[in-house]
């Protein structure tokens, strides 16, 4: 298996956050964590980053167990995260957060490549270069992170509800661009979303957490017509 | 006077900048600082004016011992606090102890006595009207030099800039690869070491005790209050208001009413601006 959570327990203080979560993604799979506030949507992808000690339970990603390393480590193999709420450095260039990105890496020539390649994708970012990143849109905000996160050449990318506080027109093209990361660059996502319909359509496979434990799982079209998942988290409940 | 006011601001400019850069990446108000001035003034005291060492020489020293003297203080002191405390006071409180620990230390090997050195360079420049020392023309040309090249070094480099991204969202900086707990302590480093400078080319004007310690650490608080916690430019700005301040009062007016006016406006200044001139407001 490219990458697994094998029975992974998070708690903080005495309150358990997750509970015996188990995860599978195959190699170039988007697989989409879908669910409500605080049912351990965030506490899984910390885990996965070393943010959060798991304790109990193994993580493994490319045939080495990763649950015991500190964050750094766990980047430098190839897993980035883009955290949810934006997190750009605000006080920062746009240019300086995606250096950041690139902070462990030291091809100077690849990283220049890698920063045109971000201006292809997204090029409101060559406009704004040199603008503070705080200054910017809320959209544009989300495009640094995720920019950001790709500049360190990560072979996985976990992102923490991209779509929220955005406008529909704009939550359109960021999962157009995730869509995009996956198929041409070969990255495998993690989604996690509270917008599940949007979830749903892109990934290939999805996990539902409910207070800290997996509730369901399927493959995302399936799930996007199954009765119990449109009452419960498509809103569609018709009575 | 005027000049005056120069040499004490950008001198002070050092000090704020160095507290600035601990506040800001680690959120721990460094108690301390005026005692790593006045240790960064005792290594050129030893060095410089007893064994005859280079006086260059004896800076690169002070920025070795302070360097060091920073580098432990986070490792083994703020660190482990932070990694155990639930309340933000226990780092106030246990700066506020390494304070009194460097205080004591070096009254008991320094003594109390108030120590000067021979001057670095001899002459004096008149400028118009006013007399300029060469020694003070020296001490302020090196500052200026090391502020530019610190504010050289945080914009420029990569690793400025890790430090910039550790003050503005610690745990990002985790996601990015970023060693945290090791560009801290450089932080903590670099920030230890400009008070040491500061320490090192003031005592050559003003000479040093062990005892100006404190008198250091509430000048750069003043500063930082003035300019805006946290906030670079804004401890420049206060050490130049302070540095002019001081400079002035103690030329026109008798003896110790320059710091209870500088205080009385500090007050008055805090109750219209709470954030500092260039600080955001809190909350």
């Amino acid at each position: 298996m490219y990458f697994e959570l094998r029975n992974i327990s998070v708690r903080y203080d005495k309150v358990r956050a997750l509970d015996d979560v188990s995860l599978v993604l195959e190699r170039g799979e988007i697989v989409a964590l879908i669910g409500a506030n605080g049912a351990g949507k965030t506490s899984t992808l910390r885990a996965i980053t070393g943010l959060a000690r798991p304790t109990a339970g193994e993580i493994w990603f490319n045939g080495q167990r990763i649950d015991k390393l500190d964050p750094a480590a766990i980047v430098g193999l190839g897993i980035s995260m883009v955290p949810e709420g934006r997190h750009v450095y605000p006080f920062m260039s746009v240019k300086d957060n995606l250096l950041m990105g690139a902070y462990l890496r030291k091809d100077k020539k690849g990283i220049e490549q890698d920063l045109q390649k971000s201006f292809a994708r997204f090029p409101r970012l060559k406009e704004r270069l040199r603008q503070q990143a705080g200054s910017l849109s809320g959209g544009e905000q989300q495009m640094v992170v995720i920019s950001r996160a790709l500049m360190a050449r990560p072979q996985l990318i976990l992102l923490d509800e991209p779509s929220l506080g955005l406008a529909p027109m704009v939550v359109r093209d960021i999962a157009r661009a995730i869509v995009e990361i996956n198929r041409e660059e070969g990255i495998s996502v993690i989604l996690v979303e509270q917008n599940s319909r949007m979830a749903l359509k892109i990934s290939n496979r999805a996990y539902a957490l409910e207070t800290g434990r997996i509730a369901l799982t399927g493959n995302s079209a399936d799930l996007l017509n199954d009765d119990h998942i449109r009452k419960l988290y498509l809103g569609l409940a018709r009575l | 006077m005027l000049l005056n006011g120069v040499v004490l601001a950008v001198n002070y400019a050092l000090i704020a900048l160095g507290i600035t850069l601990i506040f800001s990446i680690m959120n721990i108000l460094n108690f301390a600082h005026g005692q790593m001035f006045m240790i960064g003034g005792f290594v050129v005291y030893y060095l410089y004016g007893l064994f005859g060492v280079n006086y260059f020489a004896s800076l690169v020293a002070v920025v070795a011992v302070l360097g060091v003297i920073g580098w432990c203080f986070e490792k083994f002191f703020f660190q482990r606090m932070r990694k155990m405390a639930t309340r933000e006071e226990n780092s106030m409180l246990l700066a506020v102890g390494t304070a009194l620990l460097l205080e004591n230390l070096a009254l008991s090997f320094f003594g109390e006595k108030q120590r000067g050195v021979p001057p670095v360079v001899s002459g004096v420049f008149k400028i118009g009207d006013a007399f300029l020392p060469a020694g003070r023309l020296l001490v302020m040309v090196l500052a200026l030099v090391l502020i530019v090249g610190l504010l050289l070094f945080v914009q420029y480099t990569k690793l400025g800039r890790a430090l910039r991204a550790l003050a503005q969202d610690r745990e990002v900086t985790y996601l990015m690869g970023v060693n945290v707990d090791r560009i801290a302590a450089l932080g903590f480093a670099l920030g230890a070491a400009l008070a040491g400078l500061a320490g090192g080319l003031l005592m050559t004007v003003f000479g040093i005790n062990s005892g100006v310690g404190t008198v250091y650490s509430i000048k750069a608080f003043i500063m930082i209050m003035i300019g805006g916690a946290g906030i670079v430019p804004g401890a420049i700005l206060g050490a130049v208001v302070l540095g002019f301040a001081e400079a002035i009062g103690y030329a026109l007016l008798p003896g110790s009413i320059t710091y209870l006016l500088i205080f009385v406006g500090l007050i008055v200044f805090l109750l219209f601006r709470p954030q500092g001139l260039m600080g955001k407001p809190w909350g």
